[in-house]
C-alpha cells in the first residue's frame, strides 16, 4: 500500500506564481485558454479526444485522519478531456519508455463532493458544509489539474493495454496550484475507451488549507494535514 | 439517514451526566423526551453565493409565521414576498425591507434570480400557483394540505414528480423535526410493548374568524368557513397529526369515522368548530383523533399506548409512562422525570451523542427553541440548493442530454436533510380530506390502498 504512495515534487513552478492563490479572472482566462488549445487539439491531425460520459464507472476519494476517526469524502465526477495523439503507441509492444504523446485537462466539481462512511455511505451533510468551506467552493467551485507530462515507466507497457507512467501536472485546488508528481495507470480497452486510475498523497497546507478543528468538543478534534487522493477516471471517444 | 441513526445511539453514562440533581429530585415525575436546540446555532453561516433566493407567497397568519423563521435561517435570502392583498404586503415590508414586494405571483416567477418559493396561500389557491412555480423551474415548498380537493392534490404531485430536477417539499413540518426523528425508531422498534392505540388532539379556544370593513375581503378571509372549499379542521389541522400517526405505525388506514358538530361558535358556521375521528389501521390499531376550537385544555398532544408503555409527545417533548410490569430498559432509572397527576414520565430525549461531545451542560435541561417548522424550511433550503448545484455539476461534465442519468445522479448522490416530499404530502392529503369527508357526511369512509398511490 505505501509503496504505491508518490513523494510530491513541488517548487518546479513556483515561479510562474505557484503557490499563490490565482483570481477569479486569470483563471477565467486561464481557461480560455486551455479551451483553444483543446478546441485545436481536435482540429490536429491524428489526436483523438476523450471524454467522460453517464454511467461511466469514475470517482475520487480523498481519505484523512483526524484524532477520533479517519474520514473520506468522494465524488463521481471527473470532467475534461484526454486527448491521445498521433505517436501514443497503437499496441504494447510499439511503445517505449519516454514522453507519452498525451494531453489532459481534468476538473472535480467541489460540491460533488460528499463525505462518506468507510463503506461508501453517505456520512454527514454537517461535515459536508465543512468541507466545502474549506475547499472555497464559492470563490473556486473546480479542482483543477493540467497534465504537464506523462513518462511511460521502463517496461511500463504490458499486454494487456495497460500504461504505467509517471504523471506530472498542476493541481488549483481551493486558487493554490501545486505541481505534483504522482503514478498512473492507463488501461486502454479493445473498445478503445480509456480508464487512468492512480493516487496521491497531499498535504492540505500545500494549498494554504488550515485542517479543521472544530469547535466543538474544546478543540480536542484535529485533522491531520495529510490526505491520500484516489481516482479511477473512465473516458469514451468523443 | 445516518444523522438520525446518529443520533440515536443511547448512552446511559451521558444520561447520567445530562441529569441534574435537580432533576434527579423530581423522580416521581414523567419521564421527558427532548432534542436540545444544538444543531442550528452549530451549523455555520453558508458563505453569501450560497444562499438561497427565496419568495414567500401568501402573508396570512401562518404565511407571516413562515416569513419570521425564514428571516432567522442564515441559509435564506427572502427575495419576494407577495400576497394579493395589498394590506398584507405593506404590513410584512418591514419585516423583510429589501425584498421585492408584490401582489401577482407572477413576478415572483418571472424573477430568475428567484429559485425557490413557499406557498402559504389559502388552500384552494394552492394548484394554480404551484403548478406555475414548477413549470418557471422553481424549488417549490407547499402546505399542506396540498389542495381542497384529492383530484387537484393529485395534479400538484404529479407536477412535482415530473419536475424532479426540483425540490418539492409538501408543509408536513413534524417530517423535519429532530425529534419525531428520535422518537420514530423508538416507537417503531416496539419499546412501548405490544401497540394497543393511538390517540391525539388539537384543541384550541379561537373563532377561525377573521372580521374586514370590506364584505368581499371578509368572505376571502374566511374560506375555512365555507363550506365548499374548507378542508375542516381535520383538513387544515388535523392533517399533521393524521400524518405522523401514520407514519410512527408505518401503515395508511383502512377507513376513518367522523363526527362533528357547531359546539361554541353559533355565528352561522356550518363547518364545524368541534370533531372526532376514529381512524381505523390494520391489526385492529385504532387512533382517536378530536379537535375543537372551544376549549384549549391539553393543547395539542400524541399519545401512543402499547401493553408496556405510553409516550405522550407535546410540542419538542415526549414522555414514557411504564407499566410496573415492563421490563427495565436501563437508561430510564437516570432520565428526568416529570410529575403527571398520579404518573411518573420519564423523558426521552435526542441527541444523548451530541451531549458527549459537548459535555453535560445546562442545555440538557431545556427544549428545542426551534419549532419543526424552522426546520422544515432549513431542509427545504438546503435540499433545493444541494439539488440545483448537482444539476450543475451533473450538466458540466455530460452536458443536459441524458435526463435518467441525472435523475439517477440526482437520487443517488443528493445528500437531502428529511423532509416530506409530494408522495409523503399527496398521501396525507387524501387521509385529511377523506377524514374531513366523514365528519361532514357524518358516515364512515373506506380507503382503500390504491387511494394512496399516485398512478
Amino acid at each position: 500500500m505505501m509503496t504505491l504512495l508518490a513523494p510530491i515534487k513541488m517548487g518546479a513552478s513556483r515561479a510562474r506564481g505557484v503557490g499563490a492563490r490565482t483570481t477569479g479572472r486569470s483563471l477565467r482566462i486561464a481557461s480560455v485558454g486551455l479551451l483553444v488549445a483543446a478546441l485545436s487539439a481536435v482540429a490536429a491531425e491524428g489526436w483523438t479526444r476523450l471524454g467522460p460520459k453517464p454511467g461511466g464507472h469514475s470517482k475520487v476519494r480523498i481519505e484523512g485522519t483526524s484524532t477520533i476517526h479517519d474520514w473520506q469524502v468522494e465524488s463521481p465526477l471527473i470532467g475534461g478531456s484526454l486527448e491521445l495523439g498521433p505517436k501514443f503507441p497503437k499496441s504494447p509492444d510499439e511503445a517505449k519508455p519516454g514522453k507519452l504523446d498525451v494531453r489532459a485537462q481534468v476538473f472535480i466539481p467541489v460540491s460533488s463532493l460528499k463525505s462518506v462512511k468507510d463503506d461508501g455511505t453517505p456520512y454527514s451533510t454537517a461535515m459536508d458544509d465543512i468541507m466545502h468551506g474549506k475547499l472555497l467552493k464559492t470563490e473556486h467551485p473546480r479542482i483543477l489539474y493540467t497534465l504537464q507530462e506523462l513518462t511511460l515507466k521502463e517496461g511500463g507497457a504490458k499486454e494487456s493495454g495497460l500504461y504505467e507512467a509517471e504523471a506530472v501536472g498542476d493541481l488549483v485546488v481551493a486558487g493554490v496550484t501545486n505541481r505534483v508528481t504522482f503514478p498512473v495507470k492507463i488501461q486502454v480497452h479493445p473498445d478503445n475507451h480509456v480508464t487512468v486510475s492512480g493516487e496521491v498523497a497531499l498535504k492540505m497546507s500545500d494549498f494554504k488549507i488550515e485542517p479543521p478543528a472544530p469547535k466543538i468538543a474544546f478543540g480536542l478534534i484535529k485533522t491531520g494535514d495529510e490526505v491520500k487522493v484516489k481516482f479511477q477516471w473512465e473516458v469514451f471517444p468523443r | 439517514m445516518s444523522e438520525t441513526k446518529h443520533g440515536m445511539e443511547w448512552n446511559r453514562r451521558e444520561f447520567l451526566r445530562g441529569s441534574s440533581l435537580a432533576a434527579l429530585a423530581t423522580v416521581l415525575g414523567g419521564v421527558r423526551l427532548v432534542q436540545p436546540a444544538a444543531r442550528a446555532a452549530e451549523t455555520p453561516p453558508p458563505p453569501t453565493g450560497e444562499r438561497v433566493k427565496v419568495g414567500l407567497i401568501g402573508l396570512g397568519q401562518w404565511g407571516r409565521e413562515l416569513l419570521d423563521q425564514l428571516m432567522r435561517l442564515p441559509a435564506a435570502e427572502v427575495a419576494a414576498i407577495c400576497d394579493n392583498y395589498p394590506p398584507m404586503v405593506r404590513r410584512s415590508r418591514t419585516k423583510a425591507p429589501d425584498a421585492l414586494a408584490t401582489e401577482n405571483y407572477r413576478e415572483v416567477l418571472d424573477n430568475k434570480d428567484i429559485t425557490a418559493v413557499v406557498v402559504a396561500t389559502p388552500t384552494h389557491q394552492h394548484k394554480e400557483i404551484v403548478l406555475a412555480a414548477l413549470e418557471a423551474g422553481k424549488h417549490v415548498y407547499c402546505e399542506v394540505p396540498l389542495a381542497h380537493t384529492v383530484d387537484e392534490a393529485r395534479e400538484i404531485a404529479r407536477a412535482a414528480l415530473k419536475h424532479n430536477r426540483q425540490v418539492f417539499q409538501s408543509g408536513l413540518q413534524l417530517r423535519s423535526d429532530p425529534q419525531r426523528h428520535f422518537l420514530l425508531p423508538f416507537i417503531r422498534s416496539g419499546a412501548l410493548g405490544r401497540m394497543a392505540m393511538a390517540r391525539a388532539q388539537w384543541h384550541k379556544k379561537t373563532s377561525w374568524r377573521f372580521t374586514s370593513p370590506n364584505p368581499e375581503r371578509e368572505a376571502e378571509i374566511n374560506w375555512r368557513l365555507s363550506p365548499e372549499i374548507s378542508p375542516g379542521l381535520m383538513g387544515e389541522v388535523g392533517i399533521h397529526q393524521l400524518d405522523q400517526v401514520s407514519w410512527f405505525l408505518n401503515h395508511w388506514p383502512t377507513a376513518v369515522h367522523g363526527f362533528g358538530t357547531v359546539a361554541f361558535w353559533r355565528d352561522g358556521r356550518k363547518v364545524p368548530d368541534t370533531v372526532q375521528a376514529v381512524v381505523e389501521y390494520p391489526e385492529g390499531l385504532r387512533l382517536l383523533y378530536s379537535a375543537t376550537l372551544a376549549n384549549s385544555y391539553e393543547a395539542d398532544a400524541e399519545i401512543y399506548y402499547g401493553s408496556d408503555a405510553a409516550v405522550l409527545i407535546r410540542g419538542s417533548s415526549a414522555w414514557m409512562f411504564k407499566e410496573a410490569d415492563a421490563p427495565l430498559l436501563g437508561w430510564e432509572v437516570y432520565a428526568r422525570k416529570d410529575a403527571f397527576y398520579q404518573a411518573t414520565g420519564i423523558s426521552l430525549r435526542a441527541d444523548a451523542s451530541k451531549l458527549k461531545t459537548r459535555g453535560a451542560e445546562a442545555e440538557a435541561q431545556t427544549e428545542a427553541a426551534d419549532p419543526p417548522v424552522y426546520f422544515a424550511l432549513e431542509a427545504f433550503l438546503r435540499n433545493s440548493r444541494e439539488v440545483t448545484n448537482a444539476v450543475r455539476d451533473f450538466t458540466s461534465l455530460y452536458g443536459d442530454t441524458d435526463p435518467q442519468a441525472l435523475a439517477d445522479y440526482l437520487a443517488q448522490e443528493v445528500r437531502r436533510l428529511p423532509a416530506a416530499d409530494a408522495l409523503d404530502g399527496y398521501r396525507a392529503t387524501v387521509l385529511a380530506l377523506k377524514a374531513n369527508e366523514a365528519v361532514v357526511r357524518g358516515q364512515p369512509v373506506a380507503l382503500a390502498p390504491e387511494m394512496f398511490e399516485l398512478s
